[in-house]
């Protein structure tokens, strides 16, 4: 039984104490974009 | 190439090359450098909607690891809008989980909560595996995120409001849930995310038995990656469960292993976090000389840091264990030290404690 370990509270972790995982973004290509703009450089008023 | 802000003056240069017709590009860059350069994009304008959802995409995230929420809120708006708008469904469903993972961010649950579900089922409707246990790992981290917002008042782990337990036991469903498919799909990576969440979420309700397996696995294939972060984070979360299994042996390994991947990392608020969690450990264990020695260790780190908060206590912390040893002119001086610091930082509790 962990409770009955009798800890301190002031020595124990509390849940503020967790590191979490990161969050994952979901991401979308800008490969199109991008390609589009260094073509309009190399090739200026096309 | 050079892409300029027009009117605002900003400009960004991202160095680009041409092989077999493809664009790569040097976009290993910071945060804030990205929201330089597509705020720059925005400003030259584009008549692709499809690029104009990555712009706003993007942007979106950039803000979201610069921690500006409102900023990052009003560009997945802004993406969501535009997929609707075009009738584009994965790009809604992306959306959708960027904008679920900002609400989630900003405290505001139920709107993120409505997000995650859409997410979900977009991605049910075209069969996507990936896109669902995308969907289901935010789930897990709103439901977790809600549970941890609501106020127990200091209490334990295991021994929270039953709202909050109702709240940690879905996020625990939703992980368990995107744990299947991602294990289906091969996906170590987010297995690895997926396991530390889990083992987070056990240890709040109370499963300490439970969040050790689930760390001990996060810890495996943070290895795997050769990623130190993960390691450390995995070695933090084992400590803080085998504390309050009562073996507290396990737990300095664990919070010394921690320490030593903090270092690596040249982290040092991380640094003093494992420095604070060794003194709390070796007081437990009735070592006093040593958690003297951590507690010093955190108290240095807070002052280079300015962390008057940490700072005080780490001299609370000096202040009992000199107490225990019986070094009274010690214990006198940090319980002053303390009290100064609570008085300068607004900590009445804290002050009131010192008094006594």
């Amino acid at each position: 039984d962990h409770q009955s370990t009798a800890v301190p509270s002031s020595q124990i972790p509390h849940s503020d104490a967790i590191e979490m995982e990161p969050e994952t973004m979901e991401t979308k290509s800008l490969t199109d974009y991008f390609s589009k703009i260094h073509m309009d450089t190399v090739m200026p008023g096309s | 190439f050079r892409c300029r802000a027009g009117s605002q003056g900003a400009s960004v240069v991202v160095s680009s090359q041409m092989t077999s017709g493809r664009v790569l590009l040097a976009l290993v860059i910071s945060p804030a450098k990205r929201v330089s350069f597509f705020e720059a994009a925005i400003q030259v304008g584009t008549e692709d909607l499809q690029v104009l959802s990555a712009v706003y995409s993007q942007l979106g995230n950039a803000y979201f690891h610069l921690h500006d929420f409102a900023k990052a809120l009003e560009f997945h708006h802004h993406d969501l809008t535009l997929t609707r708008t075009i009738g584009d469904q994965l790009g809604e469903a992306k959306a959708s989980g960027n904008l679920g993972n900002t609400l989630k961010a900003l405290g505001r649950f139920d709107e993120a909560i409505v997000c995650c579900q859409r997410h979900l089922d977009i991605a049910q409707d075209l069969n996507d595996k990936v896109g669902k246990a995308r969907a289901l790992y935010n789930f897990g981290n709103v439901y977790h995120a809600k549970g941890k917002s609501i106020c127990w008042s200091g209490a334990d782990p295991g021994d929270f409001p039953e709202e909050v337990m109702t709240a940690l036991r879905r996020a625990a469903d939703y992980y368990d849930g995107n744990l299947a498919i991602v294990k289906e799909l091969g996906d170590r990576a987010a297995q690895g995310r997926t396991y530390g969440n889990l083992g987070n979420t056990h240890y709040l309700l109370g499963n300490f038995r439970g969040a050790v397996a689930f760390h001990e696995q996060r810890l495996l294939i943070a290895k795997e990656f050769g990623d130190r972060a993960a390691q450390r984070r995995a070695c933090c979360n084992l400590g803080n469960a085998f504390i309050f299994l009562g073996e507290f042996e396990m737990a300095a390994e664990h919070y010394k292993k921690a320490l030593h991947l903090a270092r690596q990392l040249k982290d040092r608020a991380v640094e003093a976090q494992a420095c604070y969690s060794l003194g709390n450990t070796y007081t437990l264990l009735h070592d006093y000389e040593r958690a003297i020695d951590y507690h010093l260790k955190h108290l240095i780190i807070a002052q280079d840091l300015n962390d008057r908060i940490g700072e005080g206590r780490a001299c609370w912390s000096l202040g009992n264990a000199h107490t225990a040893l019986g070094n009274h002119d010690q214990a006198m001086h940090f319980a002053e030290k303390h009290l100064e610091i609570c008085k300068e930082t607004g900590d009445r509790t804290g002050e009131l404690t010192a008094r006594m």
